[in-house]
Parts: C-alpha cells; structure tokens; sequence
C-alpha cells in the first residue's frame, strides 16, 4: 500500500466527479432505455392485466416478489457495513461505505417498487394507507404486508438520512472546490457545513448514535420480509428459522453485491490504494460466514421437516430437491453455500477476476433461493389437486431487466455526482484513527 | 411565440386535455314506461318449462329477471329430474344467447349463403310445399325427438303433402337394447328402470349417470339404491372395458377385454339357468340352458381375460341378491358384442325375475321413437332415386354425427333435393342445406314433451324472443297448410291437442299444467308384460357368436357427459368445466393405459396419429388406469367444423374413425373398432389439465371409509393435533378449545352457514360446476388460459385415484371452506375477505387491490384471481345474473355460498317476520345436484339438516388438523367389497 495522504485521498476521490467521457453518457442513456422499457411493460400490465405475467393458480406470488425480497436483500449490507462494522469499529469498512449505502438507498427505492408492480389494482394501492376515512376502514394491522409497508419505509427513511449525514463533509469539500451552478448546488446541499470543532463534535456523536438506531434496522426489515412467509401456513414457509435465515441471507447477497460494483468501480476510478485488496479478502471471509450461516439454514429446513414427521412438509422438501424446481434448489445450494467456500483459499478471495465471478454466482443462486422459497411453497402446498408451475413471462423479463437498469442508472449517476469514497473517514483512517467515534 | 398566443395554445391545450380525459360516458338507467304485468324490477319470475338438451325431458324452471333468463335449474315437482339438473341442462341458456346464434335465414346462392328475410323463407318454404303436394311423396323430414304434439303436427304436414311419414333421429339411438328387447320381450322398445328398488345393480356398461337414457333420472335412482342406511348400502358392479364416470361410480369393476362383454354375460347367464332359475323360464326359453352351456367359467374367465376371484364374487353376490338388475352396455354401442350382451342381459334379467318387475314398459323413454340408424342412412342414400324434392332437417346435425362412410353429408351435397335445415348455427348439416330457417328455441316456445309415455311436460317462452325466428309449428302451419288449418297458431293447436287428450278443459287447469310444467298426475299404469321371446333369433344369434380374436389394439368413442353426441359443443361453459375423469378442459385426448403406452414407447402429451380404415386422427395421449390395456378411447362430442370463421374448432371428433355403415343386426352405429393402428408423429401438446397431481398422498381431502369399518369407526371423538388424529372442530363456539386456540371464537348473529357434503353421494358429474357458473357470472378463460393456470371456476369437483389401485377414485366437491379461523383473512392488508356475522367469508370486490396474499395462504386452494378481465361475447352478457357483482381485472373471488340468495331469504324471511327456515337456501350447487349430495343450512340450528348431519360419524374436514374449522364437512365414502 502506497503511502496515502489527505491530498491523494482528495485528489483521487474528486478527481472522478469530472465531467465524464462519451462512453459514460453512452451506457447511461442505454440504461434509461432500458429502465423505460420496463416501465413500458408495467404499463402494459397495468392497462391488461396481471395475466400477462406468469403467475397463476396455485403460483400467485412470482418474479415480482423474488425480486423484492432480492433487493431488499441487496440492501442489508449497506447498513450492515456502514452501521454495524462503524459500532464494532472495523477499519476496513472505511472505503467501501459509502458505495455501500448509497447500493442500500437505491436498492430499498427498487425493492420498494415491486410490490407496486405486483398488485393487480396498484391504482387501488392508497388502502393500505392508515387514512382516516368515513367508511371507518383502516389497514389490517395482522397482515405481514402491512408490517411490510411499515418496515421497508422505515428502512429506507433511516438509511437515506443516515447515508445524508455522512456525506455532509464530503459534500461540503467538494462545494469548496466548485464554482458556479454546481456550487450553488453543493452549498445548498452542505447545509452550511464549516469543519467548525463544534459541528465535528455534533457530527460524530449523531453518526455514532444514528449508527446505534440503525444497527436493529438491518435485523429488523429482513426479519419482517421473512415473516411475509412465515406467517403464512404454506408448507415450505411456516417455520420460525425464516428470520435470522433471512437476514444472514440478506447480507450475503448484499456483501456480494458490494463486491460486484467496487470491483468494476475500483478499477475505473483507480482507487486501488483506496480499496485495497486487504478490504476485499475481509468481504469475501464475511461471504465465507454468511454463506455457511444460509447452508445451515438449509440444512435446518430439512431436517426439521424430517423431524416434524409431517408429511405435507417432508413431500414438499422431497419435490425441492427432486421435483420439477430442483434446478432452483440445486443453484441455491451450489452458489449460496458451496462456491463461496472457494474464498477459503488466500489465492482466490485476492485474484480481482475470482473475487468478481463469485460474487456474480452469489447473487445469482441468492435470486434462486427467494425463487425456490416463494414459488416453491405453493406450487407444491396442502392441496394436490391444485399443485401447478410457474415460469415467468417476457412481461416479467421486461420489467426485471428494467429495474436492474435503473439500479444501475442511478449508481452511475452517484458515481459522477457524489464522492463515491467517503473522504472524510479515509483520512480518518489515514490519520490513525478508525473512525469518527474514536 | 408572443404572449397573447402563448396564452392562447395554454389555454385551448387545458381546456383540450381537461375535456378529453373523462372517463367512460354515463350510464343510465331507464324504467320500462309499461312494463309486463308480472314484473318486478329485481325480483326474479320462474317459469316452468322443460329441458331439451337431450331426449331425457327433464323439468327446468326458468329464472326470469327484468325480461331475461338467466339461470335455469330442475323443477322439483317433475317426476324426471325432481330438481336436479346437469351440466348440459344448465348448459342451455349458452345456446340461447349464443353469439353465433343465426338471426336470420340464409338462402344459398352459388354455393353461398345470402341473409334473407323471414318472410321470404317462408315464401320459399311456401312454393316448395305447393310444389310438392300437387305429386306424392316428395318431401322427407328427419327431425330430432320431439313431443307428441309437434309429431302430431309433423305427421298431418307430411299426409298433406302426401308424403311417408316422419323420421325421428338420434345419434344414439340405442337399436342394440330396443333389438335386444324385442327378442327377448317382444317390445321394440324402451322401458324405464326401476333402479331404486334393486339391491344389486350389475352393468355392462350402461353409461345412465352420463347420457344413457335419462341421466339425472337414473343418477336419482341410483343414489336412491346405493345409499347407505344402517350401516349397509347396496352394491354395484361394472363389467366392461373401460370405466367411464358411470363406471367409477361402482363398487368394482370387472375389467373384460374389449369386445368380449357378452362373454361374461352370458356365461353368467349359464350360472343363472343352471342354478335352477331356469325353472322360472317359460317352456319356449328353457333351450337357452343348452345354448349359454359352452359359456363356463374357465371360458370366460380365459377369454374376457378377467380375474377369477372378481368373477366368483360377482357370481356369490348375484346368488344372494334378492332383487337384482342388469344393464347392458352403454349409450351407443350397437355393435355386435354390443347387442350380444344386450340379448344375455336380457335373458338374464328374465331368468332372474320372469316378472321383471324393474322394468317399467308402462313408462317407456321417449327416444324409443327415434329411428333405427340404417333407417336414417336408407332415407339419405334414397334421396336422388326416389327423386325427393324438399328434405326438412329439425335440429339435427347428422352430418356430423353420422361417420364418414355412411354417404350422408355426399347425399346432401350431390342430391337435387332442395334441404331445408330448421338450425339455429351453421354446423356442418346447416352448411350442406340450401335454405337454413333459424327457429325459436326451448326456452322460447309453447310446446309439450314427455320424457316417458304417459307424462305432459310443457314448454312455454321463459322470455321475449331474441331474434325474430318464428316457432317452428307456426312455420308449418302457416307454410303448409296456409288458411286450411282449423288453428292458426301451433299455440292454439297444442292447447287444443291437451284439452283434448289430458282433460285440461278450462284455464285454470291449463294455467296449472303450464305453472307446473306439466300435468304430473300419472296414472299407475298397468304394466304387467307378456313378453314373448323370439327364441328361434335369439338362439340364431347365440349360435353365431362374433369373431373376438382380440386386436391388439381397440379404439372407442364415448358419448360424454359434457358434451352428448356433440349437440352443445359450442357452449363455452361445458367447454370450459373439465371433464370429471381426467380434468381436461376445451380438448380431446385420448386415454391408453399406461402398460399399452409404454410398450409402444408413448408418454402422456405425445400426439399419436391413430388410423383406421375410415379416417385418421392426430390426438394427444392421456394416461389412465380406467381402460384396459389394449384399448383406446375418446369422447365424442367435439371437432366440430363450424362453417364460421369466428368459431374455432375446439377437439376433434373420434366418430372420423368409425365406420359410418349401420350393423346389420341391430340397425344401429358400432362406436367401437379393433382396426387401427396408432404411430407417434414425434409432436407434443400440452394437456389443458386443471389437475396437479392425481393422488391425494395421504392428506385428509377425499376420505373414504370400508363399509365394514364403519361401526368401529372413531374419527368423530379424535383428539389429537395431527392430521390423521384431530378433531372435528365445527366453525361455531363448540368448536373452539383453548387447548389448541390461541384466539377467542367469532361471536354469530343467529346464523352460521354452513354446507355437508356426502362424499357416497357425489356421483363426480360436475353439475354443480356449471350451476355455479350459470349463477356467479364466473368469467369463460378458453384453453390457452387454462394451459397457463387460470381456470375460474369456484366449485371444482376434485378427483383423488386411489394410489393402491388406481382405477378407483373418489370425488371431492372443492369450493371455499368459509372457515371460521380462515388463513385468507388474516393476511390481506386490506380487509378484502372479511368474516360476517354470519359466518361466511366474504370477497369485498372494491376493497380487494390484488395481493393475492389470500390465495397463496388458503390451503384448499379455492380462490380465484381475475388476471383479466373476461369477456362475454354480445349477447352472452344477457345471462349474467344481476345480483352478482361482474368482477374485473385485478380482484380475487371465491365462492360465496350464492350470498345473493342469502340476501334473497332474509329479505323473505322478514317481510314475514319469521326466522330463515331449514332448507329455505338452497346455493346453486345445492340445487342443481341430482343425487342430493350437498346440504346446506344454519350450523348454529341444532335442529337443522346440516347440523344433524354433522354428527354422523363419517363427518371430517377437509386438512382439519390446520384448524381452520371449515365450514364445509364433508362424510366419507363408503366404499366395499363385493
């Protein structure tokens, strides 16, 4: 590691807010195509109706749902890594906290759009609102989906302000180092932040207490999103392990996730002395914890349903793994449990190419395993008779594809806008200390 | 641009856009200025009046709100139905309002057809009719069964016109059993069965819960015999090749190899005569000992290929019987096995009781007038020599149902005669006429029709005409006979016609019979029967037993519940129900047994290219233990060639493969043939199934219970928490523990709904399917839709096969459960389903915005998502029932226990001041059931039906040990050993 200095940090990290070369404006003008194609699909669905995507009798819940729990899953780790490691005082979180929270935000507003996309009167969606109204109708406050409504925007109010709060510096430097419009932008946006003792002082306190309020969040929204099953009676979703089983889900997915954009971004915007390789290895050995903590969950679900001696539950974890979606199974196991086990070895968690492909075949058996869950369940449930399958339809495709472009439409915005390394904690690390707190 | 046009463009562009963007223009709603005397707005009026959808005749009542029919069910009173109706009755209202129903005559011009006016049909019909009367006998009419008095009218026309008198046709029209009568009782005819008075019914297949004569008539009786009272129910055995639903329906089957029925007819016929009962017979029937002797056990055990032990059981229960009856093979099969078994049944019948007192020939069906089909042919192939000048067809398509071969449809193309086709659609008989005259339906005429000799069953118009068709008598009488007719009207002749014959003298008796729906007052009839047996045929017959080399291979068409000989197949309800065997909907697959598919290297889905000598097919194979291997078969009914480019066609028609000529015993059509050969064309199609899996896996859905277990059983005084040991928890306080429930019970106003079903009484033929249709507006998807998963029927009638032998199924009737600890309510953020004071969960449309949360939570799987919104075509819209919400895209539904006719009682019930009575609901599954299966009622009552029925010991939930307490109970079937 290079020798690092407030300058450098300075330098390298405001050096990537100047004005992009045409191939930046190329992929993103094809991402907001993209993203508009999507959205031409939902108006599609809209104006014909849900039957133009793939759910059906019994699979009622399809891609719609895997991908908000997908996203919300993406977005665990931002908060995990910002909040949770900031209290537990890991270092190595310094430079990859602030891509990592802005990822949260982003993908909490993407999460937050499915289950618009999946209702079939989304124009009728203002009931799940607590509105006080003549017809004395109020939300049922025992459906998991209202808990859901509740959490996720608890989550994304908590990780937007808190992802605000530690860029205030940030945002005042580089408000320091512009001119015309875009100062007036980042003068505005700084609100007023001078590097006074006492603002610091404030600042710190806040970020650590806002840290402590956020950490039961990251527990917290995933547990809820699992309690959308496991408070269903559906064989395959009614059991208690769906809550930590969630949100260790949730932060491998979204570790994953981090490494599948720094790589890319580290490369472009030459921050290899900022992230280095050591807080790379420290991602891939917490991949490594929380890809065994979801295979033993895995393994819990089987055995439990053997132990249970039920044999609607024992039939449905027999067809996981050998009926017609043992496919999905057979990639959860694969890519969730079994790959990530690969970084137990030093040469691969520290060869850039390894540390990337498996972070890809992360996410992807982590979108299978919300596939295996959630179709699964019902496709196989108490009644045989009714069992059925379910494949997604181009409509589903669109829309998917649509919401990847714009997840990735507004990352790259950020990356162009916004310091995409917190300058302020590098040159916290630099100056010895961990962090703001310590 | 300067400011005053910037304002401008501003101000027309808003003005513009907040014009535009209304949303659809007002509807209003207009009272009738004179509205009919009788009507109502929103209280229906019932009219009586009687179904023909086929040649049974049962008694319908007519639903009429603000001017339209919209939902038929069984007239109670009538001595047929007494009630109950089938699918294809319920059926009916979709060829009223069918969209392409004709409204107006087509008149074929260069092998085209032109629109003309009624009037100048009529004129046409007219000048053809002056024409043929000044020579003789130029003029033919071949007419579905009718009711005595439009045959009456038939018959003076055709004298009129000098001309032979009338052929009746029917596709099935059961020549093999009137032949096979004839012989052996010397009555070309057919008489009713009474079914309930035996106490072992053996059939050979006779199909009488489907088509066979009087379906719901017969699927009365039998339930009526094989009920079960004290702990003892009366048996029933299938012999044949294949179980078609009536078939399920036994206690056993005795799988014979194709052909080869009357083998075991007969050979039980020898143990019946050498038991001694030949003694009973008279002298002229004694030789029949002599000719049945080579007919022994190890000959037929060899060569029907049955097992020996079902032989020899169904030998000891028939020794024991005390009033036991046979039937022949089913509706259609007039091959020579076929009239071979009929003829042995016979004799059987009479060796058993010569008094045959089960038999009924004072009430003889009325489709025993329908001509024998060589007569039909003979009529078509004489058409150029006897140089006939006009053919009247009456709605009847024997283009289609007549197989190629038999030179119908060339007749009609190639002859000079000048066809005149009385038919509502262009099927492929209209298409070959040179004059189609659409005619009022059923439901819109005064008419008579009895299902049996001896009853009056009226008809009368249940609504105002939807086209301007006139009836067919007023045709007639008006086109024939001009002002010569003493009546003018076919009203005025079938009014004098009862007063005269049924001493309907004075209005009040008329306005009576027409409320009725008949004068039902039947004489008992004498029908003490001197048969006279024409021994010297029957031993001819005996001496020459066929050919049965056995085929490798046997293709068999069957005439299907939903569909008959194929006369309704364009009513979308009936191709939207799945058939209640294999559940597949909108398609016509043919089933194999497993064992002959995997000897030829078929899966199910594969298309098979079937050849016979006649035609070919290309048919997608299902799997199924309920034909013997070796065997093929294919319902008719579908594959129809609507010469209508709106129409698809929908399946196909095995009758392509058959021979079109008439045995020449019987005079009838054989459906089955041993001379194909099937190859696999590589292709494959997916089946329109609305069943996952076949097999219930040991769940506690489709229970059934040994007869013989029944005393000892306990499942009523289960206490545990699995699923094989919880107990009954009824969806009332009773049923609440707080040993296993965590929440308090609802608190109900007076009453909570519940439903019974006795799973020994369902016989699986899905009429509730289609009342619940019929009544819940429930939305038509097609076929592509159901290969997506999509159906949406409420009521589906399950059917779970029995893992250890497969061939025996139980039917499970799977509508919502109205639980009272119901997964579905909790879930919903919305309040959409919502638990009333009374029990039921109700679907609240405009509150649901389409989670589906309820649906993925409910267990039973019974709620259905609008993924569109469905479409009925003008004007199949005008049978929606008004009292039920139309739902659009977007929105789950379910059943509802017909909550509009909840309403209806209360609304009755206090004008009255006085509680809602026991049975005063009756949902349109209820009502339609032909066998009674369903009850429903007030569970808080403990007086009531349900309640009592409640506590027979055979009561169980459906997945009870969920503890959602439904509020459905089902009672096993009971199921024995013969």
């Amino acid at each position: 590691m290079t020798q690092l200095t407030y300058a450098k940090i300075d330098q390298t990290i405001l050096d990537t807010l100047t004005p992009p070369k045409r191939g930046y404006w190329i992929i993103l003008v094809l991402l907001l195509l993209g993203t508009l194609m999507g959205a031409a699909c939902w108006l599609y669905q809209i104006f014909v109706g849900m039957g133009v995507a793939g759910q059906n009798n019994p699979v009622a819940w399809g891609t719609y749902l895997i991908n908000f729990v997908f996203w919300v899953g993406i977005a665990h780790s931002g908060t995990l890594i910002s909040a949770i490691l900031h209290l537990f005082r890991a270092g190595w979180r310094n430079p990859i906290a602030r891509a990592a929270e802005t990822m949260t935000v982003f993908a909490v507003c993407i999460a937050g759009l499915y289950p618009f996309i999946h209702l079939g009167r989304v124009w009728q969606v203002y009931y799940m609102l607590p509105i006080p109204t003549q017809r004395l109708l109020w939300p049922n406050f025992l459906s998991p989906l209202m808990f859901d409504v509740i959490a996720i925007s608890t989550y994304l109010t908590v990780s937007s302000l808190f992802w605000y709060t530690g860029l205030l510096p940030d945002l005042a430097a580089i408000r320091d180092r512009t001119t015309g419009l875009r100062h007036k932008i980042f003068t505005f946006l700084a609100m007023g932040w001078s590097g006074a003792h006492e603002q610091w002082r404030h600042y710190t306190r806040g970020y650590l207490f806002f840290a402590a309020l956020a950490t039961p969040l990251v527990i917290s929204v995933h547990s809820v999103v699992s309690w959308d099953f496991a408070l269903g009676i559906v064989p395959g979703w009614h059991t208690t392990i769906f809550a930590p089983y969630f949100v260790a889900g949730a932060i491998h997915s979204g570790l994953a996730m981090v490494l599948t954009l720094m790589i890319p971004l580290r490369k472009l915007f030459k921050y290899e002395d900022i992230i280095t390789m050591e807080v790379l290895q420290n991602v891939a050995k917490t991949i490594v914890l929380t890809g065994l903590i979801v295979g033993l969950a895995y393994g819990t679900e089987y055995f439990i349903a053997w132990y249970s001696h039920n044999s609607i539950e024992m039939e449905q974890f027999r067809w996981r793994a050998l009926g017609d979606f043992r496919w999905g199974f057979y990639f959860m196991v694969l890519c969730n449990t079994l790959a990530p086990l690969l970084f137990l070895f030093k040469k691969i968690r520290t060869t850039i190419a390894s540390l990337f492909i498996i972070s890809l075949i992360v996410n992807f058996g982590m979108w299978w395993e919300r596939f295996v869950i959630i179709v699964g369940g019902v496709a196989h449930g108490f009644a045989p008779h009714a069992w059925g399958l379910y494949a997604p339809t181009w409509v589903e495709f669109g829309i998917m594809i649509g919401t990847f472009c714009l997840f990735f439409f507004l990352f790259m915005m950020f990356a162009k806008h916004l310091p995409s390394v917190s300058m302020t904690e590098m040159k916290e690390t630099v100056a010895g200390g961990h962090d703001h707190g310590a | 641009m300067d400011r005053r046009t910037f304002l401008k463009i501003a101000g027309m562009g808003s003005l513009a856009f907040a014009s535009s963007c209304t949303s659809e223009s007002d509807k209003k709603l207009f009272s009738l200025v004179r509205a009919p005397g009788d009507m109502v707005t929103g209280k229906a009026n019932w009219y009586a009046s009687t179904c023909r959808e086929c040649p049974a005749g049962c008694g319908i009542l007519a639903k009429n709100r603000e001017g339209r029919i919209v939902k038929l069910e069984g007239n109670p009173l009538h001595p047929i139905n007494k009630g109950g109706l089938c699918m294809r009755g319920q059926a009916a209202l979709q060829g009223l309002y069918h969209p392409q129903r004709l409204k107006a005559p087509l008149l074929k011009k260069d092998d085209q057809f032109q629109a003309i006016s009624f009037s100048e049909a009529q004129a046409i019909l007219k000048k053809r009719f002056t024409g043929a009367r000044n020579q003789s006998n130029k003029v033919r009419l071949l007419s579905e069964t009718v009711g005595s008095n439009l045959m009456a009218l038939f018959g003076e026309v055709l004298q009129h016109l000098n001309s032979d008198p009338l052929t009746v046709f029917e596709p099935f029209a059961y020549e093999a059993l009137k032949t096979a009568n004839a012989l052996a009782y010397g009555i070309d005819g057919l008489p009713s069965y009474h079914m309930d008075q035996a106490d072992l019914l053996i059939s050979f297949g006779a199909d009488f819960l489907e088509t066979w004569l009087s379906p719901v008539e017969y699927a009365r009786k039998f339930k009526a015999m094989h009920r079960l009272h004290d702990h003892h129910k009366n048996a029933f055995i299938h012999i044949g090749p294949y179980r078609s639903l009536t078939g399920v329906n036994a206690d056993h089957w005795i799988a014979c190899s194709s052909n080869n029925a009357h083998v075991v007819a007969l050979g039980i016929l020898r143990h019946a005569l050498t038991k001694g009962m030949a003694n009973q017979l008279p002298e002229s029937m004694r030789q029949l000992k002599n000719l049945t002797a080579p007919y022994t056990r190890d000959r037929v055990l060899q060569q029907a290929k049955i097992s020996a032990s079902g032989y020899d059981r169904l030998l000891g229960r028939l020794d024991r019987a005390r009033s036991p009856l046979i039937l022949g093979p089913g509706t259609g099969d007039s091959g020579q096995d076929g009239l071979l078994t009929h003829v042995a049944v016979n004799c059987l019948n009479f060796s058993l009781d010569p008094k045959l007192q089960l038999l009924d020939f004072g009430r003889r069906h009325r489709v025993e007038l329908a001509a024998r089909r060589s007569d039909v042919q003979s009529l078509f192939n004489t058409l150029d020599q006897d140089h006939i000048e006009l053919l009247l067809i009456n709605n009847t398509n024997p283009v289609y149902t007549m197989a190629s071969g038999s030179g119908v449809a060339e007749a009609l193309a190639n002859s000079n005669t000048f066809v005149v086709c009385f038919s509502n659609f262009i099927d492929e008989t209209a298409a070959l006429a040179d004059l189609i005259l659409p005619i009022r339906m059923p439901l819109e005429t005064w008419d008579e029709y009895g299902g049996f000799e001896g009853l009056t069953s009226t008809l009368q118009p249940t609504m105002g005409a939807l086209t301007r068709a006139p009836q067919l008598g007023d045709i007639l009488l008006q086109t024939c006979f001009g002002s010569d007719h003493p009546v003018q009207t076919y009203k005025d002749y079938l009014i004098a016609t009862l007063a005269r014959e049924h001493e309907i003298g004075d209005e009040f008796k008329w306005m009576q019979t027409l409320q009725q729906g008949g004068y039902f007052e039947l004489s008992p009839k004498n029908s003490s029967l001197q048969p006279t047996p024409d021994m010297d045929r029957i031993s001819d017959l005996l001496t020459r037993t066929p050919d049965t080399t056995s085929a490798d291979l046997t293709f068999q068409a069957l005439p299907s519940i939903r569909f008959f000989d194929g006369r309704g197949a364009n009513k979308p309800w009936l191709c939207e129900i799945p058939d209640p065997l294999q559940r597949i909907a909108w398609q016509t697959p043919v089933a194999m047994h497993p064992d002959t598919a995997k000897s030829r290297h078929i899966q199910q889905e594969d298309i098979i290219d079937i050849q016979s000598k006649n035609g070919r097919l290309k048919a997608a194979v299902v799997l199924s233990e309920l034909v013997v291997p070796g065997l093929l078969v294919m319902d008719v009914g579908q594959g129809h060639q609507w010469q209508d480019p709106k129409t698809p066609v929908i399946g196909l028609n095995p009758l392509h493969l058959l021979s079109g000529t008439a045995q020449p015993e019987s005079g009838g059509m054989n459906l089955t043939t041993s001379s194909i050969e099937i190859q696999k064309t590589g292709h494959r199609m997916k089946l329109a199934s609305t069943s996952g899996s076949r097999i219930q896996l040991g769940r506690t859905l489709a229970l059934d219970i040994k007869l013989t277990d029944l005393k000892h059983d306990k499942t009523g005084h289960n206490t545990g928490l699995t699923m094989g040991h919880f107990p009954l928890t009824l969806p009332l306080k009773e049923g609440y523990d707080p040993k296993r429930d965590v929440y308090p019970p609802h608190e109900h106003d007076t009453y909570r709904w519940g439903m019974v079903v006795d799973l020994d009484r369902c016989i699986g033929c899905n009429a509730c399917a289609a009342a619940c249709y019929a009544e819940n507006n429930i939305g038509i998807v097609g076929e592509e839709r159901i290969l997506e998963g999509r159906e949406m029927g409420w009521m589906s009638v399950e059917r779970y096969h029995d893992p250890d032998a497969m061939h025996n199924l139980t039917f499970l009737p799977m509508m919502c459960q109205h639980c009272d600890n119901a997964p579905c309510e909790s879930v919903c953020p919305v309040y959409a389903p919502h638990h009333s004071k009374e029990g039921l969960n109700n679907q609240i449309y405009n509150r649901c915005i389409g989670t589906r949360y309820c649906v993925q939570n409910c267990p039973y799987k019974v709620r259905r998502f609008n993924w569109f919104t469905w479409q009925w075509p003008e004007p199949l819209n005008l049978q929606l029932n008004p009292d039920v919400t139309v739902r659009s895209k977007g929105v789950m539904e379910k059943c509802s226990f017909c909550i509009q006719r909840i309403k209806i009682a209360h609304n009755v019930a206090k004008n009255e001041n006085r509680p809602i009575r026991d049975g005063e609901i009756k949902p349109a599954c209820v009502q339609t059931c032909p066998t009674r299966a369903l009850t429903f009622g007030n569970l808080m009552d403990l007086k009531s039906k349900v309640r009592r029925l409640t506590t027979d010991s055979r009561a169980y939930q459906a997945l009870g040990y969920l503890n959602t307490k439904p509020a459905v109970i089902y009672l096993k079937k009971v199921v024995q050993e013969i």
